[in-house]
C-alpha cells in the first residue's frame, strides 16, 4: 500500500515540503510522488534521500514523473 | 592636522540616476572579491544582474558611480583584479540581487534572493531545499547543503562560483539573520 503525494503543478519548494510532511507520518513503507518538472524531481529525490528514503523507481509519464520511494 | 588623516570622503551617488556605470567581469569569483574590496574602501557599489545586451550566462556586474571610474578601477587593479569592461549603464533593466522574498509555509521558511530559494525546517533549522537558478553548480550546492543544519552547512560563497551561488549566499545570510 503506497502513500500518494500529488505535487503536479506546484513549484519548489512545495513538492519537497509535501513529501517531507508525508515522510514525517511514516517510519517505513512506500511513497509515490507525482511531479511535473525536472527541478521538482531532483529536489524531491534529494530531500527524500536526506531522510533515508531510497528512490526505487523514477518513471517518466509524458511530461510528468512518478517517483517511488521506499524505506524499511 | 586630523583633517589630513580623514582622507577624501567617498562620494555617494543616486542608484537610479544616470551617473552609473557597470564593471563587467569574466568570473563571478572576481565580482565577489571586487565587491569586498570596494566596500571595504567605502565605495557605494551594488552587485547586480547584468542588462541583457551584455549578459553572457550566469554572470554578475558591479554598479558604481561613473564619475569615480578611474579611482575604482585603480583600486581593484591594485588588488590584482581586472574587469573585462567598465561601461556606462545604458539599460534600465539592471536587477539588484539583494532583494529578498520571504515565504512562511508554517513549519518551513523560505528565503528567495534573486533567482535562488533556500528553505529550512523552522523547528530543526535543517535545510530542506535549495532550488532555482539554472547555473551549473546548483545541483552541487544543493547536494552540499540539503539535509544539514543551517549553522553547519558550508557557506554558498565558499563552494559556489556563479550568480546562483552568489544569490544563494545572500539568501543564506538572510536566513541566518532571521533564525
Amino acid at each position: 500500500m503506497s502513500t500518494m503525494v500529488d505535487a503536479r503543478g506546484l513549484s519548489c519548494p512545495q513538492p519537497v515540503l509535501m513529501t517531507l510532511e508525508t515522510i514525517k507520518t511514516l517510519d517505513k513503507g512506500e511513497i509515490v510522488v507525482l511531479v511535473d518538472t525536472d527541478c521538482s524531481k531532483e529536489n524531491v529525490i534529494r530531500a527524500a534521500s536526506s531522510k533515508g528514503w531510497k528512490a526505487s523507481a523514477v518513471q517518466p509519464e509524458g511530461i510528468e514523473y512518478r517517483l517511488t520511494f521506499t524505506k524499511g | 592636522m586630523n583633517f589630513l588623516k580623514r582622507g577624501r570622503p567617498k562620494p555617494t551617488f543616486a542608484p537610479n540616476g544616470k551617473d552609473r556605470g557597470i564593471l563587467v567581469f569574466d568570473h563571478t569569483s572576481d565580482v565577489i572579491r571586487a565587491e569586498k574590496i570596494l566596500q571595504s574602501n567605502g565605495w557605494k557599489i551594488r552587485v547586480m544582474g547584468p542588462p541583457p545586451e551584455i549578459r553572457t550566462g550566469c554572470d554578475l556586474v558591479i554598479e558604481f558611480p561613473l564619475m569615480e571610474k578611474l579611482n575604482i578601477l585603480r583600486t581593484i587593479r591594485d588588488a590584482g583584479i581586472c574587469p573585462r569592461d567598465a561601461v556606462p549603464v545604458s539599460s534600465p533593466l539592471l536587477q539588484p540581487v539583494d532583494l529578498f522574498h520571504i515565504k512562511d509555509f508554517g513549519r518551513y521558511l523560505m528565503v528567495r534572493a534573486a533567482n535562488m530559494k533556500l528553505t529550512i525546517d523552522k523547528e530543526t533549522l535543517v535545510i530542506v531545499n535549495v532550488s532555482g537558478g539554472g547555473c551549473p553548480d546548483v545541483p552541487y550546492l544543493a547536494a552540499q547543503m540539503v539535509g544539514k543544519p543551517l549553522a553547519e552547512t558550508p557557506a554558498p560563497n565558499e563552494i559556489g562560483h556563479t550568480l546562483c551561488g552568489y544569490a544563494l549566499h545572500l539568501a543564506y545570510e538572510e536566513m541566518l539573520r532571521r533564525c
